[in-house]
């Protein structure tokens, strides 16, 4: 017997980008925008801030995405309880984006945390990365958290400014993949200080090679199931 | 290759008979995942056999021990979740009961209550779990059971 079923309308894949405040995720997105739209990936974003719509705004006036691929959640209270506790306002904006882009690949959706415990809702999303960065000291991969440890993806922002707060980036990188026991662990630099982006060296290449083999599966053929 | 359906579940009568014809062909690959990655829609894997696969569910859809991913003539993927271990401790008294009941739940630790239990799954190393309990275990506020020894 075989069971041939239609591509089934999956709709976009959703990534939850979190981290420290200050820490790079926006500016990390304001990097990944045009980097995915060279692969030809449909984005759209959703940001979660305390009581106002400021990342929003900020990602709406860089003029790398359409302003209305953009939505903003106001949680009014930690922001962790919109992506883990009760993602239900993230859904309902992610919905909307899905109704109203139809060729949507992907959907980021970004959440400031003020500790490291932030983690996202697997009901929200399909994959989540956690972001901190060297100027926050050299001790916090050593600290763990449920957002250092379980994150699908831990990016380190900022190394280029390392040499400058007195963190040695190396160690730094040597002491995270130490305590996330093999689970994806990247190097990045948003803002690359006195160099081009475009030697690769920045990590926004590699972030988004993860994407694509973790959630985005481009780089599978195209075969229906049952058909194997 | 992409499985975007699940098909059925092991049980139901019309995949049972030709998944166990598959099984003496030595034909049906299995993958394992952990109860996390049960909640997920999309995620990347491999089978017992080494074959990977990406998985990538409609939202409605959701993954369950006993999935049935592929069905053809020469081949089936059958998905199962890797069994839970549970930390069980029996507090020392009611006070200490709300006490490591509310300590875990601060810790955002997945729990469940049975016979005067708080048993917590364990979604990383034991050890971890047992740090943060150290004190507690010291001063005989709460003890390890049923064989559940440090």
């Amino acid at each position: 017997m075989n069971v041939h079923l239609p591509s089934a309308p999956k709709g976009p894949a959703r990534i939850g980008i979190g981290g420290p405040v200050g820490s790079g995720k926006t500016a990390l997105i304001e990097r990944l925008l045009p980097a995915l739209a060279r692969r030809g990936i449909e984005v759209a974003v959703i940001t979660n801030d305390l009581v106002t719509r400021e990342d929003a705004e900020r990602v709406r006036r860089s003029g790398l995405i359409d302003p209305g691929r953009v939505r903003a959640v106001e949680a009014g209270a930690c922001p962790h309880t919109v992506i883990r506790e009760d993602p239900t306002l993230n859904i309902a904006a992610a919905e909307d984006l899905e109704a109203r882009y139809p060729g949507l690949d992907l959907i980021l959706l970004e959440s400031g945390g003020d500790n490291l415990a932030s983690t996202f809702s697997l009901d929200l999303v399909d994959w989540w990365m956690f972001v901190i960065d060297v100027g926050q000291g050299d001790d916090i991969p050593r600290k763990r958290g449920p957002g250092i440890v379980q994150s699908d993806l831990l990016v380190i922002n900022k190394l280029d400014l390392a040499p400058y707060v007195h963190v040695n980036a190396d160690q730094v990188l040597t002491e995270a993949a130490g305590v996330r026991k093999g689970r994806a662990l990247l190097g990045c630099a948003c803002r690359p200080h006195g160099r081009a982006a475009s030697d690769q060296a920045d990590g926004i290449e590699a972030i988004i090679d993860l994407i694509v083999r973790d959630v985005l599966f481009t780089d599978i053929p195209a075969e229906v199931q049952g058909e194997a | 290759m992409i499985l975007e359906h699940i098909l059925g579940a092991v049980t139901d009568p019309w995949i049972a008979a030709p998944l166990h014809r598959l099984e003496h062909q030595d034909a049906v690959e299995t993958v394992t995942l952990s109860r996390e990655d049960m909640s997920r829609k999309r995620l990347r894997a491999c089978t017992d056999k080494g074959t990977e696969v990406a998985i990538a569910l409609d939202r409605a859809s959701a993954l369950f021990d006993g999935a049935v991913l592929l069905l053809d003539d020469r081949a089936a993927i059958v998905l199962r979740m890797e069994p839970e271990e549970w930390l069980c401790l029996r507090p020392r008294d009611l006070t200490e009961a709300i006490s490591v009941g509310f300590f875990a739940g601060n810790l955002h630790w997945r729990v469940r209550f049975g016979d005067g239990q708080l048993q917590v799954a364990l979604e990383r190393e034991r050890a971890v779990y047992l740090e943060r309990l150290a004190d507690r275990l010291a001063d005989g506020r709460i003890t390890l059971i049923d064989g559940d020894q440090p």
